[in-house]
């Protein structure tokens, strides 16, 4: 009998372990091949060579040792290529996201934990937010502040700040009715002191949560920045750009689309899995 | 075979045991017979199973708990032996349920008339008019004041008891031969509850319907049914005519549980409830009971 | 009642649409660089420069040339663009129905796609198919539109070229449209060539903007089922003799509905905001792709009255959302 009751529950803890242990390793890997690019890319990313443009991957006929994932139109390493440009994803997303949590959230938590015309005036601008197509609106962020990372990053904090303040100034609401905050307050704390000791630890797990997705969503911005052309310099390794050089010779050279997708494809999985993951765990009505 | 019994039963249950997944039993060898025309009350505390045998009668058992053993004999029909969509057929032909909770037990976008009358033309394949006629008229006869209107109504427009109204007289409507009422007066409150109570108790009298009353009310079972089985912890304690049960209950449960229902005739009666020596006795009896029986199984 | 709250939904939605008009001419207007040296080319004359200056009231106050602007905007006088010397109202109309005729059809896969899996997880609840069906579309749910389009495009692109993979409708077919509904008018004129080109066209652009909002319907339509298959209503229905699909489909699936519908609404704007990147991605000749080039040629004009007309899209419908809902519960319809 024991056993009966054991195995699903087992099986459940393995499921779970998956979802957490596969996207970090994923992660790891990403990590890795960012900080060690120079050491690990067999090739010069930027080095085109007319003469190997359009080399296949290493699986197929025609390919050439050294260039494992084969070539762009350009003659470039597909797979030096994908390793800087894990540099510039990560470093995209890292930045990316934690600006717009900061702004994001601290929007949210005052918005929540005030009320009054800081809610009515952040409410508003959340509304107003929530009328602009996103994707059109970071691309014309960007063209206005001109390109570059620094823009991409800007663009990313502007837009997404929505997504933070409009859950953490619900969560905020709930949490600054519970008991514990009165009796904070009637202990002598301070509004402002009340927000930072009380509030803020309990909504700090959906903002951890919410930060992960984050990232994900920021990687794929900046990609598709990149295949609009409106990220940093189209020479340097980005996803994005790969993907946007790769949809134009989709025909001829398929590799220089699928890879960097692949990277993409588990990079925003990894993420969203993490958050999600999270997102459950500190969830106290799903658990 | 059905044609050699002389006598056919409305619902016969034999041995019926049911258990949760991991083997856990909820309810243990529980036989029970209901002749047409009569009540029969299921009695019990919360958790003693007794919603759970209407449940299996009318094929409404929740996917996470299993038969383990037993027979449902309806009208003569074994139940177990027949394929999932006779059997819904069967059971859909011979019952009707008239349920808890009447804030639920309409679907809130529907107007009532067709909550009535699309079963007893989907199902009973009546005519159009026929049906209407026969929704018209229950409603009446449940005291529904203007029934025309109250057809084109939204359940939220309505009271709690009118609800529990209308949802007996949809159970009457396509003129079932059995009729669980699962604790139908528990929901509301004590002056509606006389009302629906006499409500059943006539209604079943001119149609001549049996009626299987789970209830945890010896107040109730006092007031509707015949016959009465006591249940605890999904075991018969006892099984005995309603008079007989009041004035000579034969298992001490039934003494105690009788004890513990208020009675509105003697209210400077103490209350007493359910003496905790008594439980833990009857749970020991009841693990002894599954100890034997694992150990007979192996 | 309902009068009344509708009202208040229509003056909070003209404040929003006020706030969006605000932001859109600041950002363009405020932006570090001079937004006529923005708009012309390289090598343009000083000449040309107080020309456009003029011609634009670039040379009023800031205020002021909103005010401007705002007024012709409410007359539907977006101004003219620059890449492409039409007004822009007339460029943006041409191109609105190619990205409404996409969002629609995606819309629709969303819904019967998503719909079908949640009737299906409902059906199976609590097996091996609920279970598999919960882990693949919370799979699909977290790869935005983007990626869904690249990997149609290899998909289909390479590995099983059936479909195009950019434009509207083959080129080859010779048809003289009237209006830009090329679906609609197709089936009008029973042309059913053109019809079935453009659906080709669509049905990957289509597909890649449907299966995230497919994913979120088919995960939350099914928990509201789930819920609603727990109540006495659907108990009721089951004893009458209905099957668990019919009990499914004609009981518990409108009021599981009701309360999908909307978020529904939420989603599908963020889908049409998807098309941008889509329709570029698939050279689908709609706004989305428009207004990309009209930033890329810093075509100003272009970008507000494009940017103008989503955010009224959206707005319109969050407002048919709220109001459906209203109409569609009748304890509200009452209340």
């Amino acid at each position: 009998m024991a056993d009966v009751t054991a195995s699903p529950r087992s099986r459940a803890g393995q499921g779970l372990n998956l979802r957490l242990w596969l996207p970090l390793t994923w992660i790891v890997i990403l990590i890795c091949a960012a900080v060690f690019a120079p050491l690990v890319a067999p090739q010069d990313p930027l080095m085109q060579d007319l003469m190997m443009e359009r080399l296949p991957p290493f699986f197929m006929d025609g390919s050439e040792p050294g260039f494992w994932l084969g070539t762009d139109s350009l003659g470039r390493d597909v797979l030096s290529r994908m390793i800087y440009g894990a540099r510039i994803a990560l470093f995209v997303s890292v930045i990316a996201a934690t600006t717009t949590c900061l702004f994001g959230s601290a929007l949210g938590l005052l918005a929540g934990y005030y009320g009054g015309w800081w809610d009515r005036v952040i409410s508003r601008l959340v509304d107003i937010w929530m009328a602009f197509p996103p994707v059109l609106f970071a691309v014309l962020l960007v063209a206005v502040m001109g390109t570059g990372l620094t823009s991409v990053i800007a663009a990313i904090a502007l837009i997404d700040w929505t997504r933070f303040a409009r859950v953490i100034r619900a969560e905020t609401m709930v949490q600054a009715r519970m008991d514990y905050v009165d009796s904070a307050r009637i202990g002598g704390a301070r509004r402002l002191a009340t927000l930072v000791t009380e509030i803020l630890p309990n909504v700090l797990p959906t903002i951890i949560a919410l930060l992960m997705l984050e990232m994900g969503i920021a990687i794929i911005v900046e990609a598709i920045l990149s295949f609009v052309n409106l990220s940093i310099s189209s020479d340097d390794p980005t996803w994005g750009s790969m993907i946007a050089e790769g949809r134009g010779a989709i025909h001829f050279a398929w590799w220089v689309l699928l890879f960097p997708l692949i990277a993409l494809f588990f990079s925003v999985l990894s993420f969203s899995t993490l958050g999600e993951g999270l997102k459950k765990r500190f969830d106290p009505v799903l658990q | 075979m059905s044609q050699q019994t002389q006598h056919r039963h409305a619902l016969e249950i034999i041995n019926l045991s049911i258990a949760l997944p991991n083997g856990v039993r909820l309810l243990r060898d529980v036989s029970l017979k209901l002749e047409p025309g009569e009540v029969r009350a299921l009695v019990g505390e919360s958790g003693a199973g007794k919603s759970m045998i209407g449940k299996t009668v009318l094929g409404i058992l929740p996917d996470t708990l299993k038969i383990t053993q037993g027979e449902i004999i309806l009208e003569g029909q074994h139940l177990n032996m027949m394929t999932p969509w006779t059997r819904r057929k069967t059971v859909a032909e011979i019952t009707a349920l008239i349920p808890q909770d009447p804030l639920t037990a309409l679907n809130p976008l529907r107007k009532i008339g067709p909550q009535i009358v699309d079963p007893l033309i989907r199902i009973r394949g009546w005519e159009k008019d026929r049906a209407r006629a026969r929704a018209l008229e229950l409603l009446e006869r449940v005291h529904i004041r203007a029934p025309e209107r109250v057809m084109q109504s939204y359940p939220h427009e309505l009271s709690g008891g009118m609800r529990q109204r209308i949802l007996i007289a949809a159970a009457f409507a396509p003129s079932p031969r059995l009729i669980v009422a699962d604790e139908p007066t528990t929901a509301l409150d004590v002056t509606v509850q006389k009302e629906i109570l006499k409500l059943i108790r006539e209604l079943q009298k001119e149609t001549g319907t049996a009626v299987l009353f789970v209830t945890h009310d010896m107040g109730v079972v006092a007031k509707i049914s015949q016959q009465v089985t006591v249940l605890f912890a999904g075991k018969v304690m006892e099984d005995a005519p309603t008079r007989e049960v009041f004035t000579n209950p034969a298992h001490p449960y039934t003494r105690a549980l009788i004890a513990a229902t208020p009675s509105s005739a003697d209210l400077d009666r103490p209350f007493s409830p359910v003496p905790t020596e008594l439980i833990a006795e009857l749970h020991a009896q009841v693990a002894r009971d599954d100890a034997l029986w694992q150990g007979k199984k192996r | 009642m309902l009068l009344r709250t509708v009202l208040i939904r229509l003056l909070t939605t003209a404040i929003t649409l006020f706030g969006v008009a605000v932001v859109v001419f600041t950002l363009v207007r405020v932006a570090p660089g001079n937004p006529i040296a923005m708009m012309l080319p390289p090598g343009a004359t000083e000449q040309d420069i107080a020309n456009l200056t003029a011609l634009y009231g670039f040379d009023k106050s800031l205020p002021h040339q909103f005010v401007i602007w705002l007024s012709g905007v409410v007359q539907g006088d977006f101004g003219t663009s620059i890449t492409l010397r039409r007004p822009v109202s007339e460029l943006v109309l041409s191109r609105l129905p190619a990205t409404l005729e996409l969002s629609v059809m995606a819309l629709f896969i969303a819904v019967a796609l998503g719909g079908f899996v949640a009737v299906l997880g409902a059906r199976r609840r609590n097996s091996a198919t609920e279970v598999g069906l919960d882990l693949s579309s919370g799979a699909v749910l977290s790869i935005p539109d983007f990626l869904w389009g690249l990997i149609f495009v290899l998909l289909f692109g390479v590995l099983w070229p059936v479909l195009s993979i950019s434009g509207r409708i083959d080129p080859r077919i010779e048809f003289d449209f009237t209006t830009n509904y090329y679906v609609l008018e197709g089936l009008l004129r029973g042309r059913f060539d053109v019809v079935g080109s453009t659906l080709g066209h669509m049905l990957m652009p289509a597909m890649s903007l449907a299966l995230p909002l497919a994913a979120m319907i088919a995960q939350l339509l099914k928990q509201n089922l789930k819920e609603e298959l727990l109540k006495d209503y659907t108990t009721l229905t089951r004893v009458r003799g209905f099957t668990e699909t019919a009990v499914i489909l004609r009981e518990a699936l409108r009021n599981a509905a009701l309360p999908t519908l909307a978020l529904v609404g939420v989603q599908f704007t963020f889908l049409i905001g998807g098309t941008v990147i889509v329709e570029r991605l698939f050279a689908y000749e709609g706004l989305g792709n428009m207004a990309i080039d009209a930033v890329i040629n810093r075509d100003l004009p272009l970008i507000q009255g494009i940017v103008m007309l989503f955010a009224a899209l959206f707005i319109v419908i969050n407002l048919a959302v709220d109001l459906s809902y209203t109409l569609l519960n009748p304890r509200l319809r009452h209340g």
